[in-house]
């Protein structure tokens, strides 16, 4: 499902971000991505999004190439993916209904289905009573939830989350955790980064990297 | 074909919303945006209400032949045919001016007759004067350079001295409002210019501010399309807005105008008054004007979204 074959990333002469990493996930897996702030986890998911590109190498997801994927392609191949950002990026001048419908929305569906499943997906990360508040009026754990709500409506084949429980407590990083591994037992494929060293104890599959290089977990 | 109806639904909506929160700014612009599209707003209405009233003046031009002194009256007179055969195209009357009449006509009109007496005798030469008739300012160019023409054929005729046409003023008036459209031209051509600058620079604003929207919509799969069209409706609006405001304003400037008018046309036996702009007409500039909009929010997006990539 996601592919890396011998991927580098310099994003300036003395700044690599990523080294000649090769990994393959696949098709329903959970997958951590482990290692020190610097390490490459973000550029990775990035390129995964087509956020980044990669100085050299091929990044595959979903059979597709990134590298020939063109700049009109890359809405398309981004509505097939969850993203979950360690700063949730909600949108404070909206509801939290209003921003979990905007990726159906950028889509063209009608706007009262794009409510109708907005209410379901926040109902999943049991949200629901709180469709009408603002962002701003969520604690951090409600924050994420809401942002975990954001990137399962478009129901994506592929969810990647940015330390998602970066900033949380330990109560809001497990229900955070417990709501992404929910959506990954109804077979969705779901790679998490994370230093949290408790929740990736129990992790059946870590990637580590350090200092842009794949140290361990490559292989499927 | 319902996505694409739903999504700029949708942009329309979201330019609304977008003008909802901050009614007072866009007011504002709506303001300025108007003041710069009243000027040639007024201009336009004031010409296409004089258009009409000069294209009726009639502007006959008037043809004077004058004979070389000393052809004798025969020979003169003997012209007439010629002269007629020349005009046969245009409806034109012709008179025969005698030498003595032209010099009573001389002593009575310009009230020198005690020193048109002391010359003893006439100096003036046999004449021919010829009224051209249908002529308008509407066709006032072509019309005069087809009176020259007459005119060099004249002067090659047996006996002429020379030939005087009086049509200097019918090129006056057709330069005058050639200039006048002109003027209007690149005045609202300038003024256009300060329209798409102001939406340029209230879209840039909107794009600055709506950044964080921008980046987690193309995140979550935004088309480019999806994100500039609020901007384009935002953009167009504006001009639509300023342009009705100026059409209003200059609608009612004409109240008082027309009565300052009235006194004036009055004295000339006239009851002209400026009238508004016929429907197409507004239609017409409401249209430019949400052009000009688009426009300024067209540059805007593809330079500001371009800089945010």
């Amino acid at each position: 499902m996601i592919e890396f074959q011998s991927v580098s990333k310099q994003y300036s002469a003395d700044a690599l971000a990523l080294s000649e990493v090769s990994l393959n996930i696949g098709k329903g897996e959970l997958v951590y991505l482990a290692g020190p702030s610097g390490a490459g986890k973000s550029t990775l998911m990035k390129m995964v999004a087509a956020i980044e590109r990669p100085s050299s190498g091929r990044v595959i997801v979903n059979g597709q190439d990134l590298g020939k994927l063109g700049k009109a392609g890359v809405p398309f191949l981004r509505r097939n993916l969850g993203l979950i950002f360690q700063h949730q990026r909600l949108l404070n001048d909206r509801n939290i209904l209003a921003n979990v419908m905007l990726p159906l929305i950028v889509t063209g569906a009608p706007k009262a289905q794009a409510a109708e499943r907005a209410r379901a997906a926040l109902d999943k990360v049991g949200l629901l009573e709180r469709a009408k508040a603002h962002p701003m009026e969520l604690s951090g754990g409600e924050q994420q939830r809401v942002a975990i709500a954001r990137a399962i409506v478009n129901r994506p084949q592929i969810i990647l989350a940015d330390e998602p429980t970066a900033n949380l407590d330990r109560a809001a990083a497990d229900r955070v955790i417990g709501a992404l591994h929910a959506f990954h037992a109804a077979g969705v494929t779901c790679v998490i980064s994370s230093h949290d060293e408790q929740i990736l104890d129990s992790a059946a599959r870590v990637i580590r990297l350090e200092q842009g290089r794949l140290v361990a977990g490559g292989a499927a | 074909m319902n996505i694409w109806f739903r999504q700029h639904r949708f942009a329309f909506g979201a330019a609304l919303a977008t003008i909802r929160k901050a009614p007072g700014s866009f007011l504002f612009n709506v303001l300025v945006v108007a003041v710069a599209l009243a000027l040639p707003f007024a201009g336009l209405t004031l010409l296409d209400n004089v258009r009409p009233l000069s294209e009726q003046l009639s502007v006959d031009p008037e043809i004077s032949l004058f004979m070389k002194p000393g052809v004798p009256r025969e020979d003169a007179q003997a012209l007439a045919p010629q002269l007629r055969q020349l005009l046969a195209g245009s409806r034109a009357k012709i008179s025969f001016v005698p030498r003595e009449e032209a010099l009573d006509s001389l002593k009575t009109r310009s009230g020198i007759a005690d020193v048109i007496e002391t010359l003893g005798d006439n100096p003036l030469p046999d004449s021919y004067v010829m009224k051209l008739e249908g002529f308008t300012t509407s066709a006032a160019r072509a019309d005069a350079a087809r009176v020259d023409l007459l005119a060099d054929h004249m002067r090659q005729l047996p006996g002429v001295e020379s030939v005087q046409v009086d049509s200097a003023w019918v090129k006056r008036l057709a330069a005058l409002l050639g200039v006048l459209r002109l003027a209007l031209l690149l005045l609202a051509a300038t003024l256009g210019v300060v329209v798409i600058a102001v939406v340029f620079n209230t879209i840039r604003l909107q794009v600055l501010t709506q950044k964080e929207e921008i980046a987690v919509s193309k995140l979550l799969g935004a088309t480019d399309n999806f994100i500039h069209r609020p901007f384009y409706y935002t953009g167009a609006l504006l001009g639509l807005c300023a342009g009705a405001v100026a059409l209003g304003a200059v609608a009612l400037a004409l109240r008082p105008l027309n009565t300052a008018i009235a006194e004036f046309a009055r004295l000339y036996a006239s009851e002209f008054q400026l009238a508004a702009l016929p429907p197409l007409g507004v239609a017409g500039l409401l249209a430019i004007s949400a052009g000009l909009g688009l426009v300024g929010a067209l540059l805007s997006v593809q330079r500001h979204l371009a800089r945010l990539k």
